[in-house]
């Protein structure tokens, strides 16, 4: 299935009422909801308040969602609208000292959050071990992924660029990352019962 | 099961296939934690190593906590 919407089906399932739907999309997108909101607030517990809260949006709104843009933008503009009422709401304690332009590498959770240097060594620890392995992997999966991750391509895109099978895209990508995986495993250990 | 998790996170399972699979990932503990660890990977090559840290796991707590519904008349854009 080949779709300009990767989350379009997970979506419909959640509007249908499988909870577990919503759940895969919240996992999927809290890291990248959390940095966009980061760029209007100082603080990582406002951050966690904002994402919150936009996922909690988002969910109540579900049945608003028809699918006219893709549903990653659609959270996205829900994250803004969050984040700047709550920053109108409370200026002074919300607001850093630039606009939000300005911000964007400003404050990262769990790279520059000042609050939690241990959440900050743990992001440089995964950094580290996803670009080792990276560099350890062999060239044909890693061109896959990247094309994916990184420069955004689908699935039937990169089949074309490489001139490969689609089945071949879906292996490669799935084997880049197990091998990514079992790097970062140790990295993470300890930190299994905290996650989803 | 991990390359269907893979698949699951790219969106690649058509409508009529995506219950069932999602169903037996979520029931997995080690499905759950593939998807997780796949996310951050992408997003690590994106540029953001923030590990989850039980992240996750409090949004969808909150959301039981307040027993957050779907609500026809709600606008998530609206003021």
């Amino acid at each position: 299935m080949e779709s300009a919407d990767p989350d379009v089906d997970l979506v419909r399932l959640a509007q249908s009422g499988d909870t577990r739907a919503f759940e895969a999309l919240v996992v999927k997108y809290q890291r990248r909801i959390a940095r966009h909101v980061a760029r209007y607030v100082r603080r990582a517990v406002d951050v966690e308040d904002l994402v919150q809260d936009t996922f909690i949006r988002a969910y109540r709104g579900l049945s608003a969602f028809r699918g006219d843009s893709a549903f990653y933008s659609w959270l996205y503009r829900i994250a803004t609208n969050v984040a700047i009422t709550a920053v109108k709401r409370e200026p002074m304690v919300l607001l850093g000292d630039s606009a939000p332009e300005e911000r964007i590498d400003a404050f990262e959770p769990g790279v520059s959050d000042g609050d939690d240097p241990e959440r900050n060594v743990m992001a440089g620890q995964i950094a580290d071990a996803v670009q080792r392995a990276l560099a350890r992997l062999q060239p044909d999966l890693a061109a896959a992924l990247m094309l994916y991750e990184v420069e955004g391509k689908s699935y039937a895109e990169i089949a074309r660029m490489l001139e490969i099978p689609l089945g071949t895209v879906r292996t490669r990508i799935f084997r880049a990352r197990e091998f990514i995986a079992k790097r970062l495993e140790p990295v993470l250990g300890s930190q299994r019962s905290r996650r989803w | 099961m991990s390359l269907k998790v893979s698949e699951l996170l790219d969106g690649q399972f058509a409508s009529a296939e995506l219950a069932p699979v999602l169903k037996d990932v979520v029931s997995d503990p080690g499905s759950r934690d593939r998807f997780t660890i796949y996310g951050l990977i992408g997003d690590s090559l994106r540029g953001n190593s923030t590990p989850d840290d039980g992240f996750s796991l409090r949004i969808l707590q909150r959301m039981r906590e307040r027993a957050v519904r779907i609500d026809p008349a709600f606008d998530p854009l609206a003021e």
